[in-house]
């Protein structure tokens, strides 16, 4: 895995993966944001074949993070599972056993549709709007502003954002990234298949892009700081 | 089933349907007789004869001749019912007028037999009448004869067929629809075995008509009980000749510094006689966006011409468009103003002359679009050639010596389509389900299809089945199933699904454009809208509208008096120059370059043309001419090949690929049909001793692999092969997307596939109709070919050429807005003729 990059906020210290997660050192969290388990099961239970693959490498990868980074917590800024019940979700029941944390906090997004006790037995505590954990708040969409809460950092998801680079000619390349402004921050999705939504760079504090994984790094996907 | 034909009555059929014609006071074309003559010994084939020459008549009389033979009129016992004539059109809008024709004639012989019509628009319930009862004769689109096959029981429906036409092949035969047409036709053709049916194709001149025959008689040609009866095939051509009279429009004074876009405006005057002087005119120009820009222009200069002309372009709204066809019909408007949107369709009786604004890529095109005027037998079509720039007169004088020459390119058949497979397979599983060991040869039986592999195969029916390489725990697919060695689909959301969404037409992302009082107006593309901000004002079908905002997917547009608007620009559809015309280029420059020529377009090139050969040279049509120039932007080289944008593109991309290899350098790149010019802040080290090798076929396809971004391209290619393949739904345009959880994009697809299946069918396919359409291979390597043989000439000119200029001037396009690209353009001619 190639090296997680460290921001400060408010004091505290975040690393941004290239596995598309954030990891908050000083309370051993993992962050991650729209998982979207369960896609590829819903598209291929309606008839399109979209690799089943790419469910089971996510999977594979949110073991690494946790165990790379040795986090306790892992909170969810929303959007776990893509649809109803399915048998990606059993499979993802068997996985949740071998998670290796102590606790999993998931922020519901609008994706999250199943009632909470589905979640509970599974260990998995739902938040409804935010969880506020000074000095951040964790939601799912970052527009959604609180004000009890104004002094707190928010961190979010739902964006799924991406950035585009152009090259010479008329090249160009949409990256997914970790956007931070002033006062929120939001995390690229953790799953691969999903699309980006284009961000601009302007008012961000902090954009950092995730590169495909290359043979130059190690065949492992890496990060670039753009701002 | 089909009949064999006693012969014994063979005159019977032709007496009547002679007599019908004769009764019109009409004589049967010796082509049409002819045509009898072979449908009533049970041949197959094409028929070829120009537009407005009674083709239709050459194939329905036959096909009814045929019937009468076995089933006299005065016997109605004898005629059993059911479905005989299946009557393909790619056009829904001639279906009606091809259904009258054949009415007329049915019930003028008194053979008591109905004609039915079946595409998009025929109604619920009418389909549901065909189903309970077949109409004998049915007028069909590709898309909806796969519909058919995606009903139950269809096999009874189509086992009695024993006629099947296809009209206007020569449109269908390079696209996916007509490989829908060819896995239709191998359907029946394996239903109605051992007995086969009558298949007769009906094809204007292209360069491979017998090439053209062999693609839509395959499953007959290859079918166990025809073998070895080539000569059960034949081609009927009309020998009535049509007369075409190309006249250029010449500029008064010809600019030796050529650039596009401009000159073409500035001589709309002088398409105001050619109009006031015909009953009807069609102004063809390419692309939509340049069609709304003339559309205002024709009116700035004739403003009394307001009302008398319209505009005709495909993301014109139906209605619309319509209302335009129904008055060239009638003779009301003087003048239209059209995209290839009427290349096709039906005729225009009070068309007498016709405007192609700019060039038309290709001689067959070309043709058709002069055809459009003069439409009885015998009559003069008249074209006039509008260039666009000082340099487009060439292609005039060569698209006259090609059409003397009848040089007609040709349409390649499309092969190996696994998603129009893919999309035909799931059809039959929707309906009867099949079984492989039966379609496997039929799909074989196909032209596009004849290559294919057991391993291809197999991956097709995988990703029908399992849904590609699978993991068995876990897994849900599900989509065709096997119950009893037959695949079906049982799933009944699935199944509808794909019925709505069969067909090969695949559209961009559009919105629909309507006023905010009601009232639609057209379509327009994502991307554009996008860009536009409330309160800017657009054009769209001649109309001034000033963008509110976006609702429910439509835009919602007032009409505004501003005098500034943006022309939209729609993408896609940007041709390319074929082969054939760039040959024939060649060889006009080649008697430009010797003076040797009558040809008045090349005589008033007179001025360019020096000045070509002052500052550099005028290539023979077997050299390449190659110009090195330094100018404030750096040093340029410029290679004219003469071979179209697309091989142009590649062939710079591997050049400059190829020229790195020798020193580190960077490029830029710019290209026209014409030309492709390298662009670098360094000298470019191009010179006699490496130039051969730079443009050797040697490596050729690593290079191609390691300078083209080919994953960009399949990725663009690939959304329309998701789209047929069944992976993505395209919604209406207007309509809000369904099933919002199973969206995604096509790029997103891409990506997920190339990384965790990149052996998937579709994903290959994207790959090679890259390397086959996009990049035109083949074509880029008998250029290379012919550039090995001949000559290359390396010149290093003082200043921007003649031939250089409107490739410079391309390249600057796109990184300057027009007003301020015009002044620039003038400043540059004005220094340059100095």
């Amino acid at each position: 895995m190639t090296k997680p990059l460290p921001l400060q906020i408010h004091s505290q210290t975040l690393w941004a993966s290239a596995g598309r997660s954030l990891y908050w050192e000083e309370d051993a969290s993992l962050i991650v944001s729209d998982l979207h388990f369960g896609k590829t099961g819903h598209f291929r239970k309606s008839g399109i074949p979209v690799p089943p693959k790419v469910n089971r490498e996510d999977l594979q990868r949110l073991v690494v993070e946790l165990v790379y980074f040795g986090a306790r917590k892992l909170i969810l800024t929303g959007d776990l599972f893509h649809s109803e019940e399915n048998l990606e979700w059993d499979h993802f029941r068997r996985w949740r056993d071998s998670l290796p944390v102590e606790e999993f906090i998931l922020v519901r997004g609008n994706h999250d549709i199943l009632k909470t006790p589905a979640y509970a037995s599974m260990g998995i505590r739902v938040q409804e709007k935010s969880l506020s954990m000074n000095p951040f708040r964790f939601t799912h969409d970052p527009q959604e502003q609180s004000d009890a809460s104004r002094d707190l950092y928010t961190i979010a998801g739902h964006w799924h954002p991406g950035i585009r680079l152009t090259g010479m000619g008329k090249q160009s390349l949409r990256l997914p990234c970790f956007y931070f402004t002033q006062k929120w921050g939001v995390l690229p999705a953790f799953s691969r298949f999903s699309g980006l939504a284009q961000v601009e760079p302007a008012q961000a504090k902090h954009v950092i892009a995730i590169l495909p994984a290359e043979p130059r790094s190690g065949g492992s996907p890496s990060l670039i700081a753009l701002k | 089933m089909a009949e064999m034909l006693p012969t014994a009555d063979a005159r019977y059929g032709i007496d009547m349907v002679s007599r019908w014609l004769e009764g019109r006071g009409l004589q049967p074309f010796d082509f049409q007789r002819e045509t009898w003559e072979h449908m009533l010994a049970g041949r197959s084939g094409i028929v070829n004869a120009p537009t407005g020459c009674g083709k239709t008549y050459a194939v329905f009389l036959g096909a009814v001749a045929r019937t009468l033979a076995n089933h006299p009129v005065d016997e109605p016992a004898t005629h059993p019912p059911g479905l005989k004539v299946l009557w393909v059109t790619p056009l829904r809008a001639l279906a009606k007028d091809i259904a009258r024709a054949m009415e007329e004639v049915l019930s003028g012989i008194g053979l008591p037999w109905r004609v039915g019509i079946r595409n998009g628009d025929t109604t619920t319930a009418e389909r549901q009448r065909q189903k309970r009862s077949m109409p004998e004769v049915l007028v069909i689109t590709p898309e909806s004869l796969h519909l058919l096959l995606a009903q139950k029981g269809y096999a009874d429906l189509l086992s009695g067929v024993h006629t099947i036409a296809v009209d206007e092949w020569h449109e269908l035969i390079g696209s996916k629809r007509g490989v829908q047409v060819e896995l239709a036709v191998s359907r029946i053709v394996g239903l109605s075995a051992p007995i086969s049916p009558c298949i007769w194709g009906i094809s204007a001149t292209i360069g491979n008509l017998e090439e053209a025959m062999d693609v839509l008689l395959s499953p007959l040609l290859t079918s166990m009980y025809t073998r070895n009866s080539t000569e059960k095939t034949v081609i009927v051509k009309s020998q009535m000749p049509k007369n075409i009279e190309v006249t250029s429009i010449f500029p008064d004074e010809i600019e030796r510094y050529p650039w596009a876009g401009h000159l073409g405006i500035r001589l709309a005057e002088k398409v105001v006689p050619i109009v006031e002087g015909s009953r009807t005119t069609l102004v063809f120009i390419n692309t939509r966006g340049m069609s709304e820009t003339w559309y205002q222009t024709l009116l700035d200069v004739q403003p009394d011409w307001a009302g008398a002309i319209a505009l005709h372009h495909g993301s014109i709204e139906q209605e619309l468009r319509l209302w335009v066809e129904d008055a060239l019909h009638e003779g009301t408007l003087k003048a239209v103003v059209c995209t290839s949107s009427l290349d096709l369709g039906v005729d225009f009786r009070p068309v007498e002359s016709v405007v192609q604004v700019g060039s038309p890529k290709g001689v067959g095109r070309f043709l058709q679009r002069a055809g459009r005027s003069g439409h009885a037998p015998g009559a003069v079509s008249r074209l006039h050639f509008l260039p666009t720039h000082s340099l487009e007169l060439l292609e005039a004088a060569a698209l006259k010596q090609s059409i003397a020459e009848g040089l007609i390119e040709r349409r390649d058949p499309l092969v190996l389509c696994y998603d129009v497979l893919a999309q035909y397979l799931c059809t039959l599983a929707v309906s009867d389900g099949f079984e492989p060991a039966t379609i496997l040869p039929e799909v074989r039986s196909t032209y596009c299809f004849r290559e294919m592999t057991d391993t291809e195969w197999g991956a097709v029916l995988r990703f029908l089945i399992q849904g590609g390489s699978a993991l068995q725990q876990y897994d849900e697919y599900q989509k065709v199933e096997v119950q009893d060695g037959r695949c079906r689909v049982t799933n009944r959301r699935i199944a509808m699904r794909h019925r709505m969404h069969i067909g090969t037409i695949v559209s961009d992302a559009m919105l629909r454009v309507k006023f905010i009082t009601g009232g639609h107006i057209g379509v327009i593309e994502e991307w554009f809208i996008s860009r536009l901000l409330p309160g800017d004002v657009f054009t769209l079908a001649g109309r001034k509208l000033e963008f509110v905002m976006i609702r429910d997917m439509t835009v919602l547009v007032r009409k505004s008096n501003a005098k500034k608007t943006i022309v939209p620009s729609w993408m896609g559809g940007r041709m390319s120059l074929t082969a054939n015309l760039g040959c024939m280029l060649r060889r006009k420059l080649e008697e430009a370059g010797k003076g040797d020529t009558t040809d008045p377009e090349l005589e008033a090139l007179a001025p360019l043309m020096e000045l070509q050969r002052s500052l550099s040279h005028i290539p023979g049509s077997e050299e390449l001419l190659i110009e090195q120039i330094e100018t404030r932007d750096g040093y340029h080289l410029f290679v004219h090949t003469f071979e179209g944008r697309l091989v142009n593109e590649a062939m710079a991309a591997i050049l400059a690929w190829r020229i790195s290899q020798i020193q580190p350098i960077t490029f830029t790149f710019a290209m026209n049909d014409y030309s492709f010019e390298l662009l670098s802040d360094q000298p470019i080290p191009v010179d006699d001793g490496n130039v051969r090798a730079l443009f050797s076929t040697d490596r050729l396809l690593e290079d191609i692999q390691r300078s083209v971004n080919a994953t960009e391209m399949a990725k663009r290619k690939f959304r329309d092969i998701a789209v047929i393949g069944g992976l993505i739904f395209q919604g209406m345009p207007g309509q809000p997307k369904k099933a919002r959880h199973l969206q995604s994009s096509a790029s997103l697809l891409f990506q997920v596939f190339s990384e965790y299946e990149p052996e998937n069918v579709l994903l290959r396919q994207a790959y090679r109709e890259v390397f086959d359409h996009q990049m035109e291979e083949a074509r880029l390597r008998e250029m290379l070919d012919r550039i090995a043989r001949g000559r290359i000439v390396l010149t290093f000119p003082e200043r921007l050429t003649p031939f250089s200029f409107p490739v410079k001037v391309d390249s600057m396009r796109e990184s300057l807005s027009s007003e301020k690209l015009e002044d620039r353009v003038r400043r540059m001619q004005e220094q340059l003729e100095r």
